[in-house]
């Protein structure tokens, strides 16, 4: 392995990046927007790195770094990246400058706070997926939550306080949960061994929770967590409210990254380390996903509220990265982890696309808009490709991900194949129901009436989106390129899925 | 007689800084400055003398004084608290034409009681410090006596302070007679091979209700929400914070050391009291919309935390006094801070802590408002700050100890996530809403800003490096 902590250097150049923000003069914005833009281009380059060392790493987490951080209760700074990580990690600096270059014209206040806010939220999440101590990993995934309130709750619209307070507490009451289920784990371990050293270390862990009290309730305290952010149903009240309201690079990075958290979060710490009470709990997360699935669906078709639609279409994308993980097979788990990476693409996209119509409308409704695609024909393709992407068009990267989850869906029970399957059909009826309406017939009066300001996409507003929609293609005609680049870890994962009753 | 002098020297050095300072206020009257720099002087030679004392045990008074770790842990916690608040204050009385000298002596009286109740082995010996360290807390609350708030919530906080002694001191005198002795270590030895009696419930009964009130522990916490609205904001901030970790350590040597083999009679009692105080603190805090009068209900919930490390301490679990010996310190910063954000906002005699009166800070004073936002995460308990790890501390000594102290934890949690929304709602004011057409003035000066820039880093640093401060804790439970 390299000397150069390059994991620590990738979570924490944001961070960095924003104090040295924090020091540039208020009365300058486009040298803070470039600043932030910079450190944002920094880290992917960072991690593109990374990537390709993963690939020459033959252990199971490439550039381990472990250092001694509370040694009396064996808390370690331990990080660590695998290929789902690695992928993850990716998504995450892709869609943070993304977000950034989004957020140039529509951000016209306090722009240095929103720098600082959004470089903060990226070394956060760059935290949750890098750590391999559970206390590391808990306090990354905390620290998430204060820009994310803080971005939805200043830059946000109308009902913006309302929203993103819904958003701390649905996501505080599951982590803090899953705060005590980490240290009941970190103590049971103690128990057993009679020293805190690898007390909370997540690979010591794994396989190791004997006690079945602490199975059931610790996968249930974790689940309730990463199923609040994932958001699985019933616990999705938040996602609309908060998308609705958060400004456009903030439903961006909330849909591309924050709701991967719970899924990642069930694949590398729920799952492993508490396999009995997943496999116990496994038919109701199933059943939970099916139902958010059809009823994430049902309930876009009927929003008249753009955002509104698409986050409904994440509750139901999302629940196909659920089903998936749960049907503990090959194909099932690829699939989830390929759906999490194309919903990243494809709904942040969707997201932009809205954000980038709103810039020139200020408005989502979606009954005064009609014949867009008149006027402006580039946005409307634009908004096409991505919208296929999202039914699920063979060609395009959205499909991969579900066939993969139907096929180990069908493995696992095909009644519940069955009926996910039937939802392919209504993710149609939604998104060209809505493309409809929005973008042919003849040329709404609303939109008449803005007349020269309905212009078409600007070249920074393609830069935002021709990453997303290359990658789409690419990953569209060959999904093989990620699953290869994952396979080892869902391998993993399925041996620690192992109930170890089965064992 | 020599080494006792030495053994309590400490103590001697608080107790003469604070006749000190009224001496240079005698010679020097109406200046402000010369008193506090006396009494940071007297404090920075007793943590001096403190530390030195640091490493090994030493008794003085015939063994009713042990001068050691534990002593000097907080020892330090209570020189941090006062020095605190007498860097914070002088800005907010000068304002209102109040003295300085009164609050530092009255402070380093109560600090000397403190360290007392810290070092005590025996019932006498703990009660003396008890009283010298909540008297001066019934004359701080009572210090804008021109204002009939502050009067009302002194006397208030004296009349139910004195009953709750006078209720405690019952019961000390029961154990005393029932176990035929005075030390702390005795009790528990006498009581363990079972000397027990009918009498016995009534002294734990005495007991509990005494050190119920002086932690203000639900349903007795009625005197705090008036005492801490009605004294001066800094002077809250360390009424919240002081006498409130001193009681913790009270409840620490009768419970946890001397109750030590009646827990299992008192542990289901006091989950109930915990239980019950952090949720109805946390519950009536929602409802409040002055934040002076929110902190104070926020307080309340904080001592259901607290409890939380007592229980699982009375569980057999050491990690339970250390979680509240952590607790106690980054809850000293934290909530000293926020009252010191409080007392920053009033440059201006009159003006209110309304929610409102905060509107629009986060543009005007982005500077404070950082601050304040630090404060209020760690109250809130979001990492990394010392609130978030205090939290961990006390909730991981309960699942340790298993039981009902694990539901006690969980209860803790969903607490925490109610508290969240009332602190939230202060940032809330702070950065999300315009600002007020007449806002408050805000109090400068060097010696206020130093006291919030040391309560802020203690809060920061507790939560990104908190191994010293458990290694003390630890080796200060280490005997």
């Amino acid at each position: 392995m390299s000397d150069m902590p390059i994991l620590s250097l990738i979570i924490f150049a944001p961070l960095l990046g924003a104090l040295g923000i924090a020091l540039l003069p208020s009365s300058r914005p486009s040298l803070i927007r470039f600043a932030a833009l910079g450190i944002s281009l920094i880290t992917f380059a960072l991690s593109l790195g990374m990537l390709l060392g993963i690939r020459a790493s033959g252990e199971e987490f490439a550039f381990s770094e472990q250092l001694a951080w509370i040694p009396s209760f064996g808390i370690t700074y331990h990080l660590g990246v695998d290929g789902l990580s690695g992928a993850l990690v990716v998504l995450t600096t892709l869609l943070s400058w993304i977000c950034i270059l989004a957020s140039f014209g529509p951000i016209q206040t306090r722009v240095k706070e929103y720098f600082i806010s959004f470089l903060v939220l990226e070394t956060g999440m760059l935290g949750v997926f890098l750590a391999l101590d559970l206390f590391l990993f808990y306090i990354f995934w905390e620290v998430v939550l204060v820009p994310m309130y803080l971005i939805i709750g200043i830059w946000g619209g109308a009902d913006r306080i309302y929203a993103t307070i819904k958003f701390v507490l649905y996501t505080l009451v599951g982590s803090l949960l899953m705060l005590v289920a980490i240290l009941a784990t970190a103590f049971s371990h103690q128990a057993a061994t009679g020293s805190w050293a690898g007390a909370f270390d997540l690979i010591v862990l794994r396989g190791t929770v004997v006690d079945p009290t602490l199975q059931i309730l610790g996968f249930a305290a974790f689940a309730l967590a990463f199923a609040i952010k994932v958001p699985m149903f019933p616990f999705h009240t938040w996602l609309p409210d908060a998308h609705v309201q958060a400004p456009t690079a903030g439903s961006v990075i909330l849909a591309g990254v924050l709701l991967k958290l719970g899924g990642y979060g069930f694949i590398r710490f729920a799952i492993p380390l508490f396999p009995d009470g997943a496999h116990l709990l496994a038919p109701l997360m199933i059943v939970l996903s099916v139902i958010a699935i059809i009823y994430g669906a049902l309930v876009a078709i009927v929003q008249t509220d753009l955002k509104k639609l698409i986050a409904y279409s994440s509750v139901s994308h999302m629940g196909f990265v659920t089903l998936g993980i749960f049907t503990f097979n090959q194909q099932g788990v690829d699939g989830a982890i390929l759906q999490m990476l194309n919903h990243g693409l494809i709904t942040s996209g969707l997201f932009l696309l809205v954000g980038i119509g709103y810039e020139r409308t200020h408005d989502r409704e979606i009954a005064k808009m009609g014949g867009w695609a008149s006027r402006t024909p580039v946005y409307a393709a634009l908004f096409g490709f991505f919208l296929f992407a999202s039914v699920g068009l063979p060609g395009l990267s959205g499909f991969a991900g579900e066939f993969l989850v139907l096929l180990g869906a069908f493995i696992a029970n095909p009644m519940v194949a069955g009926a996910s399957t039937f939802v392919m059909i209504l993710a149609a009826v939604y998104l060209l129901y809505m493309y409809q309406r929005v973008f042919t017939g003849p040329l709404s009066p609303f939109l008449k009436g803005l007349g020269s300001h309905l212009t078409d996409v600007t070249p920074t507003e393609i830069m935002t989106l021709a990453p997303l929609a290359a990658m789409i293609v690419v990953f569209g005609v060959m999904p093989s390129i990620l699953t290869s680049s994952f396979a080892q870890s869902v391998q993993m994962f399925l041996m620690s899925a192992i109930s170890t009753v089965a064992r | 007689m020599n080494s006792d002098l030495l053994t309590l020297a400490p103590l001697i050095t608080v107790i003469a800084g604070a006749i000190a300072v009224l001496a240079s206020d005698m010679i020097t009257p109406n200046r402000n400055r010369a008193p506090i720099a006396v009494a940071l002087a007297a404090l920075g030679g007793a943590a001096a003398l403190l530390i030195n004392q640091g490493t090994s045990t030493a008794t003085a008074l015939g063994g009713s004084y042990v001068a050691g770790p534990f002593v000097a842990f907080l020892g330090l916690l209570g020189i941090s608290i006062v020095s605190i608040t007498l860097l914070v204050a002088p800005a907010y009385l000068s304002a209102r034409r109040y003295p300085s000298a009164e609050l530092a002596a009255t402070l380093l009286f109560a600090l000397a009681g403190a360290i007392l109740l810290a070092a005590a082995t025996d019932l006498i010996t703990l009660f003396v410090g008890l009283e010298l360290m909540v008297i001066p807390g019934y004359i701080l609350a009572g210090y804008a006596k021109r204002d009939p708030l502050s009067t009302e919530g002194a006397v208030k906080y004296f009349l139910l302070g004195s009953f709750s002694s006078a209720i405690l001191l019952f019961g000390i005198v029961v154990l005393w007679g029932l176990s035929g002795t005075a030390s702390l270590s005795g009790i528990a030895t006498a009581l363990a091979a079972g000397r027990a009696n009918a009498g016995l419930a009534v002294a734990l009964a005495l007991i509990t209700t005494g050190s119920a009130f002086k932690i203000a522990a639900v349903p007795f916490h009625y005197w705090t929400p008036d005492a801490y609205q009605g004294s001066p904001t800094p002077i809250t901030g360390y009424l919240s914070v002081g006498p409130k970790v001193g009681a913790f350590v009270l409840l620490i040597k009768l419970f946890v050391i001397a109750l030590a083999p009646l827990a299992s009679l008192w542990i289901p009692v006091m989950v109930v009291l915990a239980a019950a105080t952090m949720t109805l603190g946390n519950l009536v805090a929602l409802t409040q919309s002055n934040v002076k009068r929110m902190l104070a209900y926020s307080s309340i919930a904080h001592t259901g935390y607290l409890m939380v490390g007592i229980v699982a301490a009375g569980a057999g679990q050491a990690a339970g006094i250390a979680g509240v010996l952590f607790y106690a310190a980054a809850y000293a910063f934290m909530n000293l801070g926020a009252f010191a954000f409080l007392t920053a906002l009033q440059g201006r005699p009159g003006s209110t802590t309304q929610l409102s009166d905060l509107a629009g800070l986060g543009r005007q004073h982005p500077r404070l408002a950082l601050l304040a936002t630090i404060f209020l995460l760690s109250l809130t308990g979001i990492p990394p700050t010392a609130g978030f790890f205090a939290k961990a501390y006390v909730i991981l000594a309960a699942v340790q100890a298993g039981g009902p102290a694990t539901i006690l934890a969980v209860i803790a949690v969903l607490n925490a996530a109610i508290a969240a929304f009332y602190y939230l709602r202060v940032i809330v004011y702070l950065f999300m809403r315009d600002p007020a057409e007449s806002a408050n003035p805000v109090a400068e000066g060097p010696l206020l800003r130093i006291g919030l820039l040391i309560a802020a880093v203690g809060t920061v640093a507790l939560g990104l490096v908190p191994t010293p401060v458990i290694e003390a804790v630890v080796q200060a439970l280490a005997r």
